[in-house]
Order: C-alpha cells, then structure tokens, then sequence
C-alpha cells in the first residue's frame, strides 16, 4: 500500500473542501446578483466540491479497509476481524463518520441537481447552489471543527479496534441509515430552490414545480429509512414492537410528517395559487426539522438508544438553527407582498379544504410529537424535574389523530376541487360510508369469534376524566380503525372504478381504460396509491391491540402453548464465526392437530470484541394473519434449560405490504414530474430528455433495490437479527400487565431505565411480581402507577401525570389544534367571500379574448394525446 | 476482497481529485473570462417565456381535470360551466401573454432572415 499520511490527507482534503465550497457560494452569488457569466463558474465548482467530497469518503473508507487506528474513529468503530462488508457500513456507523456521510450525500444531490439545472431556473440557479454550498459548508465546519472523522489519538495507537457495536453488525445497517440520510439530506434540495425563490422573488409556480420532483424524492427516501427503522426495530432490538416513540424514531417522523402537509399542500398553490405563504412556511420547517432531529441526535441532550455519545456539536446546530430562523424569517418578511394568493377558496366543501384539514391534522400530530419528545429537557429547564414521556403518552393520543388523518385519506378524493355539490358529494360518500358501517358491523357480530373483538379492555394512564376518555378511545380505536380503513378502500377503488368508466363512455376497452387513467394522472393515482399503502400499514397498527404473550422455561422437548399455537423446543446447538460465537435454540412450531408447520431457531451471539454485550437473535415466523416471534431469553449451557419468550403479533405482516405499495404509489406519483417538466423544456437537446428519465428511473431503481432488500431481509430475519437491549426473562401475563409494565420504568440503578415489560434485571422481575400480586388483589392500575410515583418520584413513569405543568403536554397541542381549525373555518369564509367577488372581476375579462378558443381546444386535445 | 478493496477506494480517490482539479481549473477560467456572457443573458431572456408556459400547462391540466370530475359526477352541470368558463378565460389569457412575448423573437428573425437574403442576393 502507498506510504500516506492518511489522517493529515484526510483533514487536508476536509479543509479542501471548505474552501472548494466558500468559493463556489462567492461565486454563485455573485451570479446571481446581476453577473451572469459568472453561472457557469460556479457550476464547475459545485463539480469541484463534490468531487472533493468523493475523495474525503474514499479516504475514509480506504483507512477503515486497511485498519489504520492512528484515526480515532476507525479504531472505535472497527476491529481487524470485521468482514469487509461492515468495514464499509461503519463509514456511517459513529457520529464523525456520519457527518462525512450526510456531506456525500449532499454532495450527490448537489452533482444531480447541478446537472439537472444546466440550462433552466437560470435565475434561481445561482442561488440554489449557493444554498447548498452553504448547507455543504456547515457539516464542513462541523466536521473540521468538532467531528473530525480524520482526528488521531494524541498518544499511543492501538493495536486492534473497538469494533462496531454488535447492534449494528447487521444487515439492516447497510440499508436502513444510508436511506433515512437520503430521506434527510434530500429536502436540502427544494429548501434551496425555495430559498433561491425567495430571494429573486419569483415566487409563483416555477419554484413548487422545480422542487416537486426533489421534494417527492426527499419524501420516498424518508419514508423507507422509517419503513426500515420499524422493521430494524422488530427484528433487531428483539422486544417484539416495531415502534418505541424514541426521540430520534419521533425526529425522524417529524419532517415526514411536514413534509406530507407539505405535499398535499402544495397541490393548492400548483392548481389555484393560494397557500402561498403556508408552503414556504411548511417546506422551510421540513428543512429545519431535519436539522433539528440532527441536533437531537447528536448532541445527546436526549437519551436515546440510537443517539450518539454526548458531543459539543450540539452549539454548532444551535447557532445554524438560529441563523435557518432568522434568515428564513426575514426572507418570508421581505417577500410578503409576493406571496399574496392570487385565488380565494370557494367553498369549505371542497378538496382545497380538505387538504387544509389534512394540515391541521398533520402538524397536530407534528406539535403532539415535537412537545412529548423536548418535555424532558424543558421540565429539566423549568422546574429542575425529570420526566419521561414513554409509548403509553404517545398511543393514547397519536391513535385517535392518525384515525383521523385516515379517514381525511378516505374522504379528500371524493370532494371536487373548488367546489363540492352537496348531492353530488353525499352520493359519492354512499358506498364508502356503507364499507366502513359494514365492516363495523361485521366486526361487532363476528369479531370477538375470530380473534378480532371490536373493542378492546380500556386502560387508564391518568386517574382524571382526561385518563378515562383517552381509555374509552382507545378501546373502541380497533372497530373505528377497521372501518375507516374500509371507508379508504372503498372511496380509493370507487375513485378509480369512476375515472374507469369515464374513459369508458369514451369507447376505451375496460384494461385500456384503466391503464390510461392511471398513466395519465399518475400523481393523482400514485397518491391514491399511496393512501392503499397507509391502509395497509393502518391494518397492521391495529393488529397491535390482539396482541399475546407468554414466557416459559423449558427442556428439551417440552413444549408452550399459546393462542392456537404450539412451540417444542428442541435443542441448543452453539456455532461459531472469527467474530463472534453463536448459541441457536432450535424449536418447532406445531398446530393444533399436531403436524409440524416449521422451524424456527432464536439465538444469542457474543462478539469477540464485546463479550459483555451478548446480543439477542429473535425468530420470526411471518404470516398475514400474524406473526409467532421467538425470543430466546436464557440457556443454560450445563442443563441445557431455556427461557423463551413467545408473542403472537396479527396482522404485522399488512405494515410491511403496506410500505411496500406505499413506495410503488410514490414512485408512480413521481414518474410523470419528470415528464411535465420535460415538457416545459421543449426547447431542450434531446440527449437531455434522456438523461432526466434515467435520472427518475435511477431513484425508482434505487427505492425498488431498497425494498427488496427489506423484504430479502425480513425472510432472512431469524439468523440475522441482534438485540442486548431486551435480553434475559421477561413475564407477562395479560394486555393489562403489559400496558402497565410499559408504564413503570426500572429502578435497579444499573440498567438503561427500561420499562417493566421489557427490563430483564433481577430488580425488574421483582417488581413485576410485586405489581402483578397487587393487581390480582384488585389494586387499580392508575393506583398502582401512583404509588410506584411516589416511591420512586416522577421520573420512574414514563408517563407524566395530569396535573400541573405536566398537564401542557397534553393541553397546549390539543388547544393549538382547537385554536387551528378555529382559524382555518374563520379564514376559509373570509376567502370563500372574497372569491365571490373574485369570479365577477374574471368573467368580465374573460369575454375579451374569444379568439383564443379553438387554439385552446387544439392544446387540450395535443395534451390528452401525450 | 479484502485486498481488492482498499484499491478500489485508492482509484476512486485519484479519479475523485483529477475530476476535482479539472472542474476546478474550469471554474477559475470561466470565473476570469467573460466569453459566456451573451448566451448566459439569453438563457435569462426565456425564463419569463418558461414561467408562462408552465402556467398554461397548469391551466390545461386543471381544465382537463374539471372535465374529468363533472363527467365522474362530482360537479353538478351548473358548477362545472362555472368553472370551465373562468378556466378558459385565465387560459386565453396566458396563450395571448405567449403571443405576445414571441413578438419580439419574431421580429429578431424577420431581421435576421431578411439580413441572410440581402446578403445571398
């Protein structure tokens, strides 16, 4: 190998970099402030830059191959007996190496979209790259100045690596962080565009089109990193769920969740040029978002199980999200005037207004989120007092929203844009309405016969009116879930069963009907699409509340019983790799008759390099109608006795479909953004044309190949899954155990705090039994959850209580969310009268210009043809 | 692999920093000539062009999807006609706007075609 001082090179071309950087922003803005020429310069020194950027990961990358421990972060996250593959992953697998990572990606946009901006947006050009030069620039300093991927130990350098966290010595490393990172860095793109928009003040419809397709891209791409964060989680972390309402799972979810307003929000300033302000306001605080959710994560102001080790780059974000908020803050001020909607609603009932709601109920759900994840930090700020906000709080309010938001799914495609006739409505609401009471029908006859009964036992968090109406919401959420699922599919399917025979009366065959319908309102029909995808995942939410299970020590031979399944456990069998031993259990499942229906083989793996962080390898067995998930708590290697922990979890299966046609939907939605901006391109070379749909077809490629690996993933998941988390023995009786358990937070002083339902110390177990007398005695939950408050103060709960400051979590959200649609019904009105007056001034201007009417004809026909 | 690898990143490294230095050295040139000018100012001239014909896209499309509504039976007879004649009126403006704005392109080829005949003659 060539003699090289690596880490100098490293942090020479990290400087590089910077300069590269500086000087590409000098440049672009003095292009875009009256010198023209200067455009193409500074396209070249994006080039410069992002090839610089190639080199530093290159670099990186090359020390980790060759194990070079003078750079501190090759030792700490690598050992000589890691196999190649990981060596690559572990580029992203620490917070130094990360940020180098979230650079290259930028820097793989930034080489993209400079290529797709050569020869349009020529006036938001200039600006777009300084913008994302000057995004390049902070992860720069950050790195330079903080985060050195490059930094050498001072003193002697060891002789071997640390090796990466066995957690993360997992198939899912490879995918699910580079996706998320895409999902992340990805809306830097339409935020450049959008601050490009601002500042040359062309603030129509040029900027939302340019950035439709990079923010749809942004969106998938975040989508699938949570996708493949859900299913990490359940097939890795080994507790069973797929969602802990983590702070950095919930900064994740945040800008998905904004940037899903966003989306729809936008489709009202693309077709009537209202909502202007709002979008900038909305994409603005996607961006901000992103960076927050870093900030979160890497600061280590949050404890978290993904977070990184506690760094001081936390004031670096600080300061950048100030300088986000000013900055923006002044441009949207400045640009106020131009951002006034050239249209008025006309009607609340109306798809405009349907998407409004689809807002309020969004970024309800965003503050809820935002609130419950920083209420820790500001009740340490505010009154010196730690709080925990666990998975309790989260689902007793995030079900009943997302119901909500579901039905919105269901009933935005039936209402007409502008202006909804009453009839007409009520007749296209008839079929969906009646799936939805059938279902719920069906369910409150046949429910409880077949494993899925319509309401479920209430449990209380709180002790107050507040507890038992959140109790009663969430007992009946299976039934209304269900049947507002019913209401989506069927208001999807009649969707496309009416736009089918539209085309139809036109003469087309029914398979020509139908594929022409989608292949020409491939957005409208991939967000329908999509909306099949969330129904899907809705399905599997709900499954949640049937879920079962049960934990046993057994011995060769014997066997559990649980729900209509039976496990016998076979026997131990122990393998072993260069980087770690493996102890397999092999077990089998039988039915009820007694025939085998397969084999299923939970593990623990002990890596050399953290022999102390015994990892657990759960087993799953996916079907449809429900998952059997196999966790090997304890062997003993003398007795050959095991303690297994089996859960039954239905309908899991349907979230994973349901990403899947989720992802299909936005890539269909996705496809003809290309096409119409080709469009506006006539004048383009062809080789141009080429290059874009390659480009279009690239991303789909990239989120297919994604998926599949998911899916390769998931059938693989009994022999590739980890978890030190969750090991050891956890009991669990019943669904009230369970919710209660999740509540009360471990207090043994040596563990992470865990909840009761998924700690395995000596301590935990001691309390579940102590718990689990009181409430055969008749204890009430709440009582117990109090007493366990008093004992052992406010923050052995993970759920705050309701009174005092606590009570804003839960308030302020709920009276932003009352005040909201307070405001949208008030301004609605307000614009639904002035556009009264609108529609008057129009007509009158519309008789002057008859001459233009067959030329019209002649585009729409041109326009049904393409 | 584990021998190939470490190649494969050394290669991709000098590929990285040759591209670099290249794309460097042609921004510096461009940066101090002043040779792009005129077409980059002309690049500028078509945005207004671009942004109307955007707009008529928009227009065509939101026409065409209020057709598609009144004929799947979500507007009524009487808001459909309200629509599409406000529509089409936006929509008429904007190809008079078009027209309009090629009036000046016109006249710039008139001259040059008229220059090219005096010339051949």
């Amino acid at each position: 190998m060539p003699a090289l001082d690596i880490p100098f090179f490293g942090t020479l071309v990290l400087s590089l970099i910077l300069i590269s950087a500086s000087y590409t922003m000098a440049v672009a803005m003095g292009a875009g402030q009256g010198r023209p020429h200067l455009l193409p310069s500074a396209r070249w020194g994006t080039y410069a830059t992002c090839a610089l950027v190639v080199v530093a990961v290159c670099v990186l990358a090359y020390a980790f191959q060759v194990h070079d421990f003078r750079i501190r972060y090759v030792a700490r996250y690598s050992d000589r007996s890691m196999p190649w593959w990981y060596l690559i992953a572990s580029l992203w697998g620490g917070q130094d190496g990360s940020l180098l990572w979230w650079a290259f990606l930028l820097a793989g946009y930034t080489f993209f979209v400079t290529r797709w901006l050569r020869g349009r947006y020529t006036e938001l050009q200039p600006w777009i790259l300084a913008t994302l030069m000057s995004v390049l620039i902070f992860f720069v300093v950050l790195m330079l100045f903080a985060a050195n991927p490059f930094a050498t130990y001072i003193r002697t350098t060891p002789g071997d690596g640390e090796g990466l966290n066995p957690l993360l010595q997992n198939y899912w490393m490879a995918i699910h962080p580079p996706s998320l990172y895409l999902g992340f860095v990805g809306w830097s793109v339409p935020f450049a565009i959008l601050v490009a928009a601002l500042i040359t003040g062309r603030l129509g419809n040029e900027w939302v089109r340019a950035a439709r397709l990079w923010s749809m891209i942004a969106w998938t791409f975040l989508a699938l990193g949570l996708l493949l964060g859900c299913l990490w989680s359940y097939e890795e972390l080994g507790w069973g769920g797929y969602w802990a309402w983590d702070p950095v799972e919930n900064a994740s979810f945040m800008p998905w969740l904004v940037g899903t307003a966003y989306l729809h929000s936008v489709l009202i300033q693309e077709r009537r040029h209202m909502m202007k302000v709002w979008n900038v306001f909305l994409l603005a605080l996607t961006f901000f978002l992103t960076i927050f959710g870093t900030f979160l994560t890497r600061s280590g102001l949050i404890a978290s199980v993904h977070s990184f080790a506690r760094s001081d780059i936390g004031q670096y974000f600080v300061w950048y999200m100030a300088f986000l908020i000013i900055g923006i803050g002044a441009l949207m001020i400045w640009r106020l005037p131009k951002l006034k909607a050239d249209n008025e609603i006309e009607s609340l009932v109306s798809r405009e207004f349907a998407f409004l709601l689809n807002n309020w109920v969004l970024l309800g759900m965003m503050v809820f989120v935002l609130i419950a994840t920083t209420f820790p930090l500001l009740s340490q700020w505010l009154r010196g007092e730690e709080v925990t906000v666990g998975p309790g709080f989260y689902n007793k309010w995030m079900v009943p929203l997302g119901i909500v938001l579901l039905f919105l799914a269901g009933l935005g495609p039936l209402i007409a844009w502008r202006k909804a006739t009453g009839s007409k409505l009520l007749r296209a609401l008839a079929f969906p309405v009646g799936a939805g009471v059938a279902v719920a029908v069906f369910q409150l006859l046949l429910g409880a016969r077949l494993g899925y009964p319509p309401i479920v036992e209430p449990t209380e968090i709180y002790d107050t009116t507040t507890g038992t109406v959140l109790a009663w919401m969430s007992a009946v959420a299976p039934v209304v879930s269900f049947s507002t699922c019913a209401f989506v599919l069927a208001s999807v399917g009649q969707e496309f069963w009416r736009g089918m025979r539209v085309r139809m009366k036109r003469g087309e065959g029914a398979a020509t009907a139908i594929f022409r319908l989608v292949s020409k309102g491939r957005r409208r029909y991939g967000g329908y699409i999509v909306h099949v995808g969330i129904v899907f995942m809705f399905v599997g939410f709900t499954g949640a509340a049937y879920d079962v299970e049960q934990e046993s020590a057994l011995r060769p031979g014997d066997t559990m019983s649980i729900g209509k399944h039976t496990v016998r456990y076979d026997q131990p069998r122990m393998e072993a790799d260069p980087n770690k031993r493996m102890i397999f259990t092999d077990m089998t499942l039988i039915d009820k008759a007694g025939n085998e229906k397969g084999q299923v083989a939970p593990a623990k793996f002990i890596y050399r390099t953290h022999p102390q962080m015994p990892t657990t390898e759960v087993a799953i067995r996916s079907r449809p109608a429900e998952d059997v998930y196999v966790i090997m708590s304890t062997v003993d290697p003398s007795t050959r006795r095991g303690t297994f922990r089996v859960i039954i979890r239905p309908l899991v299966a349907w979230i994973w479909l349901g990403g899947i046609v989720l992802l299909l939907g936005a890539i269909l939605g996705m496809w003809p953004t290309g096409r119409e901006l080709l469009r506006e391109e006539t004048a383009r070379p062809r080789r141009f044309r080429f290059r874009f749909s390659s480009a279009t077809a690239a991303v789909a490629l990239a989120i297919i190949v994604a998926t599949i690996m998911a899916w390769v993933g998931v059938a693989s998941a009994q022999t590739d899954s980890s978890s030190t988390l969750h090991a050891g023995s956890v009991v669990i009786n019943d669904p009230v155990e369970r919710q209660l358990f999740g509540r009360l937070l471990c207090q043994c002083g040596d563990c992470a705090r865990l909840p009761l339902d998924t700690c395995a110390c000596g301590w935990a177990d001691d309390k579940r039994a102590e718990v689990r007398e009181l409430l055969a005695a008749g204890e009430e939950p709440t009582k117990i959850q109090e007493s366990y408050r008093a004992q052992y103060g406010a923050a052995a709960l993970a759920i705050p209580s309701d009174e005092g400051l606590d009570r804003a979590l839960w308030a302020v959200p709920v009276a932003a969310m009352v005040f909201a649609v307070g405001l949208i019904v008030v301004i609605g009105r307000r614009w639904q009268r002035r556009g009264a007056e609108v529609r008057t001034a129009v007509k009158v201007a519309a008789n002057a210009e008859l001459e233009y009417d067959s030329r019209l004809d002649e585009e729409l026909e041109r326009l049904e043809e393409s | 692999m584990d021998d190939f690898l470490p190649w494969v990143f050394i290669i991709g490294a000098s590929a990285a920093v040759v591209a670099g230095l290249i794309s460097l050295w042609l921004s510096l040139s461009l940066a101090l000539s002043d040779e792009v000018a005129g077409s980059a100012r002309a690049q500028l001239d078509t945005d207004a062009r671009r942004a109307l014909l955007t707009e008529k896209e928009a227009l065509l499309q939101e026409i065409r999807d209020v057709a598609f509504e009144h004929d799947a039976g979500k507007l009524s007879d009487a808001d459909f006609e309200e629509l599409n004649t406000k529509l089409r009126a936006q929509a008429r403006h904007i190809l008079h706007e078009l027209d309009a704005g090629a009036e000046s392109f016109r006249d710039e080829a008139e001259a040059l075609i008229a220059e090219r005949l005096s010339n051949e003659a």
